[in-house]
């Protein structure tokens, strides 16, 4: 299964550089013929699907032979992983032995498909808990099995990942999206940050046509600067402290806010959130709260390319990628000093790294006040994130892991085929 | 087997033996084989040890951690993507000042250059030394806010050939100005970690012509790069070797 995605690494070459390319050929030259199998628990939707509908495509160009399992499951099991995922990530969830019955029975059902092909793969690349308990359910594997936790596992619920923890613990290596979100185990853990695909309907350049439209759309003025923060209306991401700073910023220079997010229908503190900011905004036309589907892919690129600076002012963060889709798109960033957002904001390059709303009002009017400095920090960014993350050092990476899991991890390896 | 093949035969035996830096005699000539260009990758990994969330727990980490992770910390920086703050060229310096708050300690962390010391167990030792002073002198021991722990990391590298060489050193700046800055790491960094007089492969291959390009060898020797970018060491690399060939 490899979706629809239709692009060939050969796209990428005019914004990566053939030398990028070259790294992968020469990397994936070692890897053959080598079967991969990554397995989620999803085709579409959500950020997992999202790296899996690329990556699996690239990695059949370059030679690999790539594929792409789903795990079945039924409501039951779903709600059990949505409380897996909650717990991993910190919550405190009322998981009870017959949640941890379903989960196994499920995974045991899909083993009877997949064995096959788990058994006999050079690599498995088994994605978040969904389908973790496989491996357990494969006694006659051939290959090197890798568990990539998605999550930010740093504070997970304690009964969660009591449960959990034998099961990963024997994968032969984790792969974290950062170190601060790991758990110690006893096998080699990984670390690979997530990244953008620059050709998406996310991120791909715009006509300058589109770029104007959303201005009569959401009625946004042409000359007066844009602030934006596209996420979603929850605590974490603060938007009444967003709402806070804009206001003192409006005291000195006029500017509007766009803050861009989904619907909250089916999450009531997103709801309350969101009536919350309705309420701060409420009589301030240079306001401008939009809920947008989660496919309006292209309004959002629209709206980040009309904007002066991006903002993503939160408090707690997993990785950030709207600050990376900012930086792409050559805009100064004002991030939270949290999380991943600190690997991507650099001080005085690509943005400021701020701790308050005050703080955030401050290095707005500092920029405000210098448009040419907005150019420069715009282009560092968007050149901090061609070099750095973008999806060809993401499968770089991959395939750095596979060429050291092939031959053993040491700290300098010659690849050999 | 002809003139040639045995000509060839000997090149890449001088090959396999010197890792750029064999050379053969030939009728009184001397045949160097050509300069092979290797490229790197990197993934890192965390460490064994559990995270610092203050000053002591810091130096615990940086005793026992492996020395894998104090030459992470201090040289694979370079390549690493968070890597563009030219306030601070060591991940120690950077903990110091920005989650501890500690700009002293920072600032002694920061003026450590790792190839001053005669290997990373000295550095280990000197980072030490600059820990306890620090301690000694302080009233309270601070914590970082959660989440700003520090991880000891350490990275693989994997090298692979490119496919490319060169024969001639009239060539060097132009390979050296098309180079990916990994393998710019590779040949001119990382190379210090496993030859013995801690010298760029640049250097090692030239010294295959002996006495020829000293000065050139010296040059880049003079360049002072732990405090560069890859991309400003790749300029100054290119100016410094024109301006060195020009005077041979």
């Amino acid at each position: 299964m490899t979706g629809t995605f239709q692009r060939s690494l050969r796209d990428y070459e005019q914004i990566v550089g053939k030398p990028v390319l070259h790294q992968l050929e020469q990397l994936a030259s070692h890897l053959r013929g080598k079967k991969t199998v990554h397995v989620n628990s999803t085709k579409t939707g959500g950020g997992v699907a999202e790296i899996l509908a690329w990556m699996i495509p690239f990695m059949r160009e370059l030679g690999i032979e790539a594929s792409w399992e789903v795990i079945e499951g039924n409501e039951p099991f779903f709600n059990v992983t949505k409380m897996f995922h909650n717990g991993l990530q910190g919550n405190k969830v009322p998981i009870k032995q017959n949640h941890f019955d379903a989960y196994k029975d499920t995974n045991r059902s899909n083993s009877e498909k997949l064995r096959p092909i788990l058994e006999e793969a050079d690599f498995v690349i088994v994605h978040d808990p969904q389908p973790a308990m496989l491996r357990e359910f494969c006694p006659n594997r051939k290959g090197r099995w890798i568990w990539r936790c998605h999550i930010d596992a740093s504070k997970p619920d304690r009964k969660v990942w009591k449960f959990l923890r034998p099961l990963v613990e024997q994968y032969d290596a984790s792969i974290f999206s950062m170190a601060a979100f790991s758990q110690a185990m006893p096998h080699p853990q990984f670390l690979v940050a997530p990244s953008i695909d620059p050709l998406s309907e996310k991120n791909t350049e715009l006509p300058q046509e589109e770029i104007d439209a959303v201005f009569d759309r959401f009625a946004l003025k042409r000359n007066v600067p844009i602030l934006c923060q596209v996420s979603r209306f929850d605590r974490f991401k603060d938007p009444l402290g967003v709402i806070h700073a804009y206001k003192l910023v409006k005291k000195f220079s006029p500017v509007q806010l766009i803050l861009a997010g989904g619907t909250a229908d089916d999450d009531p503190e997103g709801a309350e959130v969101l009536n919350e900011v309705q309420a701060a905004a409420a009589e301030d036309s240079d306001i401008h709260i939009l809920l947008l589907p989660p496919d309006a892919h292209r309004t959002i690129n629209a709206l980040q390319r009309a904007s002066t600076i991006i903002i993503q002012k939160s408090t707690r963060e997993g990785f950030g990628l709207t600050v990376t889709e900012g930086l792409w798109k050559g805009k100064p960033v004002i991030g939270g000093d949290v999380g991943g957002i600190r690997l991507q904001v650099i001080n005085h390059h690509t943005g400021f790294l701020v701790s308050s709303p005050e703080g955030v009002a401050q290095r707005i009017r500092y920029l405000l006040n210098r448009p040419e400095l907005i150019k420069v920090m715009g282009n560092k960014g968007r050149e901090f994130a061609r070099e750095n993350f973008l999806l060809t050092r993401h499968l770089r990476e991959y395939l750095t892991l596979m060429v050291g899991l092939q031959q053993g991890f040491d700290n300098r390896l010659m690849a050999a085929a | 087997m002809s003139n040639k093949a045995v000509e060839n035969k000997k090149i890449n035996q001088a090959k396999a033996k010197s890792n750029n830096r064999g050379h053969l005699e030939k009728n009184g000539d001397i045949v160097v084989a050509p300069f092979e260009i290797k490229d790197c990758a990197l993934i890192t990994r965390t460490g064994n040890g559990l995270p610092a969330m203050n000053l002591r727990e810091f130096r615990q980490g940086v005793a026992s951690c492996p020395i894998e992770s104090i030459y992470h910390h201090f040289c694979e920086t370079v390549l690493r993507p968070s890597f563009d703050d030219p306030e601070f060229h060591n991940d120690l310096a950077r903990w110091a000042r920005r989650d501890l708050h500690d700009h002293v300690l920072a600032e002694r962390l920061e003026i450590l250059d790792p190839y001053a010391f005669a290997n990373f167990e000295e550095l280990r030792r000197a980072v030490l030394d600059i820990i306890d002073d620090h301690l000694s002198e302080i009233s309270y021991i601070a914590w970082v806010d959660e989440g700003s722990s520090f991880h000891f990391l350490r990275a693989t590298t994997v090298v692979f050939e490119t496919g490319h060489s060169f024969s001639k050193p009239s060539e060097l700046v132009k390979v050296i100005s098309e180079m990916t800055t990994s393998s710019l790491y590779y040949h001119f960094w990382e190379a210090r970690r496993r030859t013995e007089d801690q010298r760029d492969d640049f250097s090692h291959w030239l010294k295959n012509w002996p006495g020829r390009y000293d000065k050139v060898i010296e040059a880049i020797g003079n360049i002072d790069f732990y405090f560069m970018s890859l991309r400003e060491l790749q300029k100054k690399l290119c100016t410094t070797i024109e301006e060195a060939m020009k005077s041979l």
